[in-house]
């Protein structure tokens, strides 16, 4: 069978072309796993070289390893020369499809040989189907001429391979179980025990990993693991992480059983209001080498924080405090001399964001010096923090008499109560005898002297007013009314006499003149005047020459007269003619006698003449 | 019937909603009683207690403000002082100052101010830091502080007619010495008029987007917008009132005299505004 084989294979090998041969391990994958591709060339005259895979789309070449092997075999008195070169690929899927590798090729004897492309499909993560069966060996095993009929056909033959013992049965729990498994072989589930709190309420953070309990031997990267980011928070762990994550139990996630183990139990302590945010917990696959390399992280959590409420807040509260203390206090000695000091031993005790700080009951005379502060915290069971904090005060006593030191009060807010509390602790009083040696009081004692007396009534509130500024009346009608009203007033005048200018000048056109002329020479020939006739009709005269001629002859003597007209365009004879009449008629109007009417009227009828003459010529 | 129950209904929420704030009222009261009587007895640190938590109610009011400062101020005083009580003190006086009608509780707020600012002062030279605890206002800022915002609108309008009226007389009078008289009084009037206006925008300006604070912290260092310490800056003065330019996430920027530096919000304590 073995040397069918290799007869056949020498028979083809001696053509010159190599044998290709290549194959994807698995066919199917999830996002973000490994899949390894293997090209297989043997060639009977040298050794193949130059391995390429080939259009890798949709994959990540993340490694790759070649192994070349010779055989020489005689057979018969006949020599046979293998070269086999054997190159695997490590490709890790970075989206889902159905993707055409390849054609994965090597060099031999200068010329390029090509094998066929392989089809990998690559789906969702953790939705890709188990593998069984021994995959691609290691190139070092591979040799296919080995005598070891095992070898040669391993992986071939669909459970030749040492079986995988599978897991036993176990029960479940249904409260670890998920609606579909986050990754294969191994995944992170984080969870919190609360998605809304206020600023110092614990928040229970969990990481549970999920083992795929047949997928044999699963191993994470120990030196590649990143624990969640907590930057708004306190964080307190409420388990060991030093130690091997206890088993929680199994699940039934996706038709597969897993064991679930803790890995990480945190307290977390929100710092301030809003949407914190807890980033996830990241750590790489080293097992199973079908997804070594491949991330695995938990979910990223959100948890809204706001403000414990503002009705019954107690004065002196700290945001933050919260949980459920209580309070404890001793004083010692009980009598001191004036100047000496007394140690106040105070414990506070409790669960949850223990406050690091107590207000103390400082008085005139009573001097605080700051505490000694120590802790006895940790988890105190499985989901809660919190323990026992100790300050130790030296409390300084510069006043004699019987000093009451007053009573320790710590306002916090409890979570489960939903409600504020005071945690108290009285601390008596103290015996001060005066001393002679009293010190004197230091340079202190005199800061801030001769402060003014405090007020024991409230003013009242103030209620937002209007302002007359903020209303545009007040900037139009009140500082730009008046002089806008000016200006309106300037303009309107310039206007009106423009206005009065324009309708003037259209009133005494010359024809209009000429009318009231003629008009006025008709009224005053009537009349007995022959003064202001004569006077009349040498105004509408006047008017005449500008009306029809369109020369103003006003002032002019008679030779002049008569050559304007002429150079308006005035016959000859009507020149001279005018020219005549109005001389008669300022000789009449300014003779020292008394003119006759009727040579005035005669003066008037032959001025109608010669003012129609003119309209004719005009 | 059905009719007599929703009137029962309506009257309980009537009565309800009235008890509501004079609840509201009592509280408010009880607490600042609580606070004075502590301040009285020389508990500082419960006086400040009360009066805090009448500030995260939203209480503003100008005797609460002074009475706080006097709490933090006397904690200073007896030696039991937290960092930036001085601070705190000097907020608690500013802001009375600034929200009080009364004469007198502005004096002794400006008083308690001064001996604040001087205790800061005292420790700054000891620190070997520059003094300055309150600088100088800009120009136009102490000009249109000279007087009320209303009264600049008034003197505003009252130079806008006497200016136009000034006008009319010298545009319309025949007589040469109301012509005069005319030009005068609008020559005088116009520059008074466009110092007014400016005074009401700038005082207007200033009631809109002025914010001010007090610095509550005694190492403000002044850093830029990425909260980078400038070498070799000098802390701000504790105490020292600041005009908030710009915030962005936990920094502000501010303008304190000659200096416009980012520092740390939690070093400021905001001064409440009514208007």
């Amino acid at each position: 069978m073995i040397s069918l084989w290799v007869l056949l294979a020498g028979a083809a090998l001696s053509q010159g072309a190599p044998q290709m041969q290549v194959q994807a391990d698995p066919s199917t994958v999830g996002v973000g796993e490994m899949v390894h591709l293997q090209l297989s060339a043997t060639s009977a005259d040298a050794m193949p070289s130059d391995p390429q895979p080939g259009t890798t789309s949709g994959f990540a070449v993340r490694g790759q390893s070649s192994a070349p092997a010779q055989t020489h075999i005689i057979m018969n008195g006949s020599r046979m020369d293998r070269y086999t070169l054997t190159t695997t690929w490590a490709l890790e899927a970075q989206r889902t499809g159905t993707f055409h590798v390849g054609p994965a090729s090597i060099v031999l004897g200068g010329t390029r040989y090509s094998a066929q492309p392989v089809t990998i499909t690559v789906v969702a993560a953790g939705q890709a189907p188990r593998r069984h069966g021994g995959g691609l060996s290691p190139p070092t095993l591979q040799n296919p001429f080995s005598l070891s009929p095992f070898d040669l056909w391993r992986g071939m033959v669909p459970g030749f391979d040492e079986d995988r013992s599978s897991p036993e049965a176990v029960s479940t729990d249904p409260k670890l179980a998920l609606d579909a498994p986050r990754a294969s072989y191994y995944f992170l589930h984080s969870t919190v025990d609360k998605t809304s709190a206020v600023v110092g309420e614990q928040v229970v953070f969990s990481v549970y990993e999920y083992i795929d309990l047949g997928a044999g031997r699963v191993e994470i990267d120990e030196e590649d693991l990143h624990d969640a980011s907590v930057a708004d928070f306190v964080k307190h762990p409420l388990q060991r992480e030093d130690q091997e994550a206890p088993l929680v139990g199994y699940a039934s996630v996706g038709g597969r059983t897993w064991a679930v183990k803790l890995v990480r139990r945190w307290a977390l302590f929100p710092l301030h209001v809003g949407d914190l945010t807890i980033g996830p917990m990241h750590v790489r696959m080293r097992r199973p080498a079908s997804v070594a390399g491949a991330e695995r992280a938990a979910e990223t959590l959100v948890v809204h924080v706001k403000e414990p409420p503002l009705a019954g807040r107690p004065p002196g509260y700290v945001l933050g405090d919260a949980g459920r203390f209580s309070l404890a206090a001793q004083v010692s000695p009980g009598e001191v001399d004036q100047g000496g000091a007394v140690g106040v031993h105070v414990e506070l005790s409790g669960t949850g964001n223990m406050p690091s700080a107590i207000q103390t009951p400082a008085r005139e005379g009573i001097e605080w010096l700051a505490p000694e502060v120590h802790d006895e915290l940790g988890p105190t069971d499985h989901d809660t923090f919190g323990g026992k904090r100790t300050f130790d005060f030296v409390v300084r006593l510069r006043r004699p008499g019987t000093v009451d030191l007053g009573e320790l009060a710590l306002p916090f807010w409890d979570p489960e109560q939903r409600k504020y509390e005071i945690a108290r602790a009285k601390l008596g009083a103290v015996r001060v005898a005066p001393s002679a040696a009293a010190p004197a009081q230091d340079e202190a004692q005199n800061r801030l002297p001769d402060l003014p007396p405090l007020r024991d009534v409230l003013e009242g509130g103030r209620s937002l007013r209007a302002h007359p500024d903020d209303s545009l009346v007040f900037w139009f009608a009140g500082i730009g009314g008046c002089p806008l009203a000016f200006g309106v007033a300037v303009a309107a005048r310039a206007g009106g006499r423009r206005a009065r200018s324009a309708l003037r000048s259209r009133r005494v056109s010359p024809a209009r003149e000429l009318k009231q002329r003629l008009a006025a020479a008709m009224a005053a020939c009537e009349g007995g005047d022959a003064r202001a006739a004569d006077a009349a009709i040498a105004r509408a005269l006047e008017a005449a020459t500008v009306a029809h001629a369109g020369v103003s002859i006003r002032g002019a003597v008679a030779g002049e007269l008569v050559e304007r007209l002429e150079r308006a365009g005035v016959a000859p004879d009507a020149a001279s003619g005018l020219a005549e009449l109005l001389g008669e008629c300022d000789k009449a109007r300014f003779a020292p006698d008394a003119v006759d009417m009727l040579a005035a009227r005669d003066r008037w009828t032959r001025a109608q003449g010669t003012i129609r003459r003119l309209e004719r010529s005009g | 019937m059905p009719l007599c129950v929703v009137a029962v209904i309506v009257g309980a929420l009537a009565i309800l909603s009235a008890a509501a704030p004079a609840d509201a009222a009592d509280d408010t009261s009880a607490l600042f009683s609580s606070g004075t009587a502590a301040l009285r007895d020389g508990r500082a640190a419960d006086a400040i207690g009360s009066f805090e938590a009448l500030a995260d109610r939203g209480v503003v009011d100008a005797a609460l403000s002074y009475d706080r400062g006097l709490a933090y101020a006397m904690r200073v005083r007896i030696g039991a002082e937290s960092s930036g009580d001085l601070g705190r003190a000097a907020q608690g006086f500013e802001e009375a100052r600034d929200l009080t009608h009364d004469v007198r509780l502005a004096d002794d707020a400006s008083r308690a101010l001064t001996l604040v600012r001087s205790e800061v002062a005292r420790r700054r030279v000891r620190l070997g830091e520059p003094v300055e605890v309150d600088p100088a206002r800009s120009l136009s800022r102490t000009l249109a502080g000279l007087l009320a915002e209303d009264t600049w609108s008034v003197i505003a309008v009252a130079a806008s007619v006497a200016m136009a009226l000034g006008l009319f007389v010298r545009w319309m009078a025949g007589a040469p010495r109301a012509r005069i008289g005319g030009g005068v009084a609008s020559g005088i009037a116009g520059p008074v008029l466009v110092v007014a206006v400016a005074m009401t925008l700038a005082a207007r300006h200033d009631r809109m987007h002025l914010r001010e604070a007090v610095v509550v912290a005694a190492n403000a260092r002044p850093s830029d917008q990425r909260g980078i310490v400038a070498p070799g800056a000098t802390p701000l003065p504790e105490g020292a009132r600041v005009e908030v330019v710009d915030a962005r996430g936990t920094w502000s920027r501010v303008r304190f005299g000659s200096i416009d530096a980012w520092i740390a919000s939690s070093a400021l304590r905001p001064l409440a505004r009514v208007d």
